[in-house]
């Protein structure tokens, strides 16, 4: 009897000139500096990891309470507390060189000159496959949303950095706009390699007890399952809107979270709320995804990207 | 090391009004367990509610333990007053709850030999940090302060049998009547003497703050064991940060720098 031997499973994709051996990656702000999660998983296995947002000089972040969860998600307002570019380099970075993974580093300034200083900086060292810039923290007036909510200020911030860094280059994209296209497009002219989306949408909560906010922010980020809907939209309009490739986030907690994403567009996925839960999900998702193609008959994962049907 | 595994339920019963006792087998957590640390335990697998709940350990007997029918055993004591921990009132036994821990510092102990005099002041299920540490404490004396707004919420009374213990309620319906912050401070002179004390605090913050205040010229060891709103309990969000005097960084993480501090390093807002 002849035997059909299938060809092994293809999870890898490509971020630019940048190939990931899954489309799995860990999102900035809710993995830590990677070690964290070291007794939950083996950081290798994912496509890349993405630690928390870096400054030039060290940043406190916003006062307590910083989380707050509400129906299906979480409100937070951590303000991009981080202990600067020298520390992180110092301290940080070492660990990820026994990781075999990629290393994208998410990097925000409060000026143009800082964005570009430190992509300039980040370039030049070893150990890290690309760069993803945060023009989106709803939580800190400084955190570049000012460079994410108009398409001219995008343009001409990702032009300049474009300049100053070879590295793979992401931009992380803020929900909190009247047209997320608009903006994805100008980051796409000034030079991306690919845009991710979505960052956090701008909430509140009150206690009704107290009459207080339940953030000591007062405004936080959302995010987690109940953001879910409303990302996959925004990923599906900008994959139609750009050519660079589009990494989508919002909610994913599990692998069909992820398939819904690559089918919407993105050619990979970002998982972050759900680190928190379940430090296993990136693994998890994988897992998932190599399943549904197997049932699907499906060899290489690429296939998925913006497979959707109207 | 903390990990993440799960544990099966063994019992899960009500102790008195809103505190229940859940008693799980959870040796490999268990075996690591030091007094003050805790889980984050998983209250529901479909996402309502979202977030893992903290929980400070209350007992835990090692696979070595001498009381052989405990061994591997974890007991956590919780009140139940949001969607979590109404969740858990129901965990029946057999049941399987996903488990993240031992987490946190836990308490330092004092050098041994310790004849040194310990102190605890605790209140509600703040009580249950505060028992495991009094089971592990040296040869010295001990006095404990439990304080809750009614009889209600006097747990853990039985647990210093080589204790002093003094109880107080708000509403005067056990103990004395009044905080157990003001019946420690009444009872205080009786320590002023002698060499300098181990004081070890956990309960709410209105209380731990109000302790703050009234020992701040004491010469003590002083710790406390701080609540806090948790993202994920192991280090990697930033979303339980209490401000110290640290000069570095000023917001600590409670889960992973703490939840045990010296009560001097704390910065209250």
């Amino acid at each position: 009897m002849m035997m059909k031997i299938a060809p092994p499973l293809d999870l890898s994709v490509c971020i630019g000139k940048l190939e990931l051996k899954n489309p799995v990656i860990a999102a900035s702000g809710t993995f830590g500096y990677g070690q964290e999660f070291e007794n939950f998983i083996d950081l290798s296995q994912l496509g890349a990891i993405i630690p928390k947002g870096i400054s030039l000089s060290p940043m406190q972040g916003n006062s307590p309470p910083r989380i707050f969860e509400t129906n299906g998600g979480i409100l937070n307002s951590i303000g991009l507390q981080n202990p600067g570019l020298q520390v992180f380099i110092n301290e940080k970075l070492p660990y990820f060189k026994k990781i075999k993974t990629n290393l994208i580093i998410n990097f925000f300034g409060k000026t143009q000159k800082e964005y570009v200083e430190l992509s300039r900086r980040l370039d030049d060292l070893p150990g890290i496959s690309g760069l993803e810039m945060n023009i989106s923290c709803p939580n800190v007036k400084q955190g570049g949303i000012i460079f994410g909510s108009d398409p001219r200020m995008t343009y001409r911030l990702v032009s300049a950095v474009r300049k100053s860094s070879e590295l793979p280059f992401i931009v992380k994209l803020s929900p909190n706009v009247t047209d997320i296209s608009a903006i994805a497009r100008s980051a796409e002219e000034g030079g991306a390699d690919a845009v991710s989306l979505v960052n956090t949408f701008k909430a509140m909560a009150i206690n009704i007890h107290s009459k207080k906010p339940e953030l000591g922010n007062i405004i936080g980020g959302l995010s987690g399952p109940a953001i879910k809907p409303i990302a996959l939209r925004m990923v599906w309009e900008v994959f139609q809107a750009v050519k660079i490739p589009v990494i989508g986030m919002g909610g994913i907690m599990k692998a069909e979270d992820a398939i819904e994403f690559m089918l919407a567009g993105a050619s990979a996925i970002q998982i972050g709320t759900a680190n928190l839960i379940n430090p296993r999900t990136g693994i998890e998702v994988i897992k998932g995804i190599k399943r549904y193609l197997l049932q699907n008959r499906i060899n290489r994962v690429r296939e998925l990207i913006g497979l959707f049907k109207k | 090391m903390a990990i993440q595994t799960d544990g099966i339920v063994l019992k899960n019963k009500k102790i008195k009004s809103i505190y229940f006792l859940l008693e799980l087998d959870c040796p490999s957590i268990a075996n690591e367990t030091k007094p003050g640390q805790f889980v984050m335990l998983r209250t529901s697998d479909d996402n309502h509610p979202l977030l893992r709940r903290p929980f400070s350990i209350y007992k835990s007997y090692s696979t070595l333990h001498p009381r052989k029918r405990k061994r591997g055993h974890l007991f956590i004591l919780y009140k139940k007053v949001g969607k979590g921990t109404q969740k858990m009132s129901t965990f029946k036994e057999g049941e399987k709850v996903n488990l993240i821990g031992p987490l946190g510092n836990g308490f330092i102990l004092p050098p041994l030999p310790s004849s040194a005099t310990s102190i605890l002041v605790g209140g509600g299920v703040g009580m249950a940090s505060l028992s495991a540490l009094g089971e592990v404490l040296g040869s010295g004396k001990l006095y404990v302060f439990i304080g809750g707004k009614t009889k209600d919420d006097i747990l853990c009374e039985d647990d210093f049998p080589k204790g002093k213990v003094f109880i107080a309620t708000e509403d005067g319906s056990r103990g004395k009547k009044g905080t157990v912050v003001d019946l420690f401070l009444s009872e205080i002179e009786r320590f002023d003497r002698g060499r300098p004390h181990n004081v070890y605090i956990c309960g709410p913050e209105g209380m731990v703050k109000s302790l703050s205040k009234a020992l701040k010229s004491k010469k003590w060891i002083i710790q406390v064991s701080l609540e806090a709103r948790m993202g994920c309990g192991f280090g990697a969000c930033w979303g339980c940060v209490v401000k110290t005097r640290d000069t570095e960084m000023a917001y600590q993480r409670v889960c992973k720098d703490g939840p045990v501090f010296p009560l001097s390093e704390i910065v209250w807002e």
